[in-house]
């Protein structure tokens, strides 16, 4: 019963749930409380379907009527017959795979990141100049000598703020307190181990299983909350016109945005209505929701189930 | 950390004397140029070669006695290579490792007929609000 119970469950918290959160636009006015709601579904998704998987392996002992095993190793394939003990067996090796997957692929993308990060942060002491002091006092900025206006963060615990020349050029102080504040607010918030979660999770599972919905939704909602940050030092039309200012210029080929017009979304949610309470606590609810009620009415009789199971 | 900071000075500065000059330098053609300004051990100078070496930054030539150092790469190729880089990582819809995060992204001629819409919105409904003196009380 809580094999079956656990699997409806997952399999709502990775098909339609995330769809659905994917295609709602009240995220946009609440960001913050709906990262940790994705957060929330994520973490739910894989407990349940973890426990899905161990659930219906635990049927290998052939629980009796009591909840007692009824089957050692060696009787119970005559007990179950020969297809169900395979399935159960298959089922168990596929939980456990899963979440051999998770781990590596938690601890590859934490590797390949930093590595990547620190190569590139290298080479960014190396070529860029630090930050004339009259601009900013903030530390780690460095300015490359590029034309293009362009701005990005590395995070870390050495993290840097990259600029380039063209930005500076292109854009006045206000729209630059603007970005500034933006790229601090991500460096500040750690929001680089929000996305890192959600791709080392997109990476661990098959390609027909996932989908870039949850991961996609993220990226977009710690741009917002950089955004509000931005917002708040320097206005919401500075920001927008640095915005524009980063967006639009000449792509080089090959390298348009592939994960939709993000920009486009985040700079008429700095003209549209502001963002609301009232949202936000309801989707903290929800958040704990998720965690809680599968956790209280599935878990809870299935962990005395299967205490019985084993102690006997 | 003020160590390390000033090390990354020093590398820079190599770095820049190295990308001046037309020919590979010794140790001592380095040495003899930026302690000009400042006073700076010959070892300190050989150290930061070889750091440089194993960052794969610079080469060393080996011609008589002399060793004799080259950047790996040109400047431009460097800065060419770091844009590379961050675009290639702003264009990752997130199948790989995101190791910086971007401000803005590239975008193409709809959105940004789009963009520009959005901020002419932005803007319009700005100065509609400010001029008007005091429009909370009517």
């Amino acid at each position: 019963m809580s094999a079956l119970a656990f699997s409806v469950v997952a399999l709502l918290l990775v098909g339609p749930v995330p769809a659905l959160l994917a295609r709602a636009s009240w995220p946009l006015r609440a960001p913050r409380a709906a990262v940790v709601l994705w957060q929330s579904v994520a973490l739910a998704a894989v407990l349940s379907a973890f426990s899905a998987g161990i659930a219906i392996a635990s049927r290998l002992f052939v629980p009796g009527p009591d909840g007692r095993p009824t089957a050692t190793v060696t009787s119970e394939i005559r007990a179950l017959g020969w297809p169900l003990w395979v399935l159960y067996v298959v089922v168990f090796a596929l939980t456990l795979l899963i979440g051999a997957r998770l781990v590596v692929s938690v601890v590859q993308v934490a590797i390949a990141t930093r590595k990547r990060r620190a190569h590139h942060r290298m080479l960014v002491d190396l070529l860029g100049r630090p930050h004339n002091p009259s601009l900013t006092r903030s530390s780690g900025l460095r300015i490359l000598d590029v034309a293009e206006p362009l701005a990005y963060c590395l995070p870390g615990v050495r993290s840097r703020v990259v600029v380039s020349e063209g930005t500076l050029t292109a854009l006045n102080d206000t729209e630059m307190a603007a970005i500034l504040s933006h790229e601090h607010a991500h460096l500040r918030a750690r929001h680089d181990l929000v996305l890192e979660m959600f791709t080392a999770v997109h990476a661990a599972f098959p390609r027909f299983v996932r989908s870039a919905n949850a991961l996609d939704a993220v990226r977009l909602l710690i741009e917002l909350l950089a955004d509000d940050a931005a917002v708040r030092t320097a206005g919401p039309t500075p920001l927008a016109r640095a915005l524009v200012a980063c967006a639009s210029c000449r792509a080089p080929s090959g390298a348009l945005a592939a994960g939709g017009p993000h920009t486009v979304t985040r700079v008429r949610r700095l003209g549209g209505k502001p963002n609301s309470v009232p949202l936000a606590v309801t989707a903290y609810g929800t958040a704990a929701a998720v965690l809680v009620v599968p956790t209280v009415a599935l878990a809870v009789p299935w962990l005395t189930e299967l205490q019985r199971l084993i102690t006997a | 950390m003020a160590k390390q900071t000033r090390l990354g000075e020093l590398e820079r500065e190599v770095m820049d004397h190295l990308w001046s000059s037309r020919e590979p330098q010794t140790v001592r053609q380095v040495h003899e140029a930026l302690a000009a300004r400042r006073d700076l051990a010959y070892t300190t100078i050989m150290t930061v070669l070889q750091r440089l070496a194993k960052k794969n930054l610079v080469v060393q030539h080996r011609d008589d006695r002399a060793h004799r150092y080259a950047p790996t790469h040109g400047r431009d190729e460097l800065v060419a290579g770091l844009m590379v880089d961050a675009l290639d990582q702003a264009s990752d819809s997130g199948s790989r490792e995101s190791a910086l995060v971007h401000f803005g992204e590239r975008v193409g001629a709809d959105e940004a007929a789009a963009l520009r819409r959005a901020l002419a919105d932005l803007e319009a409904k700005e100065r509609s609000r400010s001029p008007a003196g005091n429009p909370g009380i009517a």
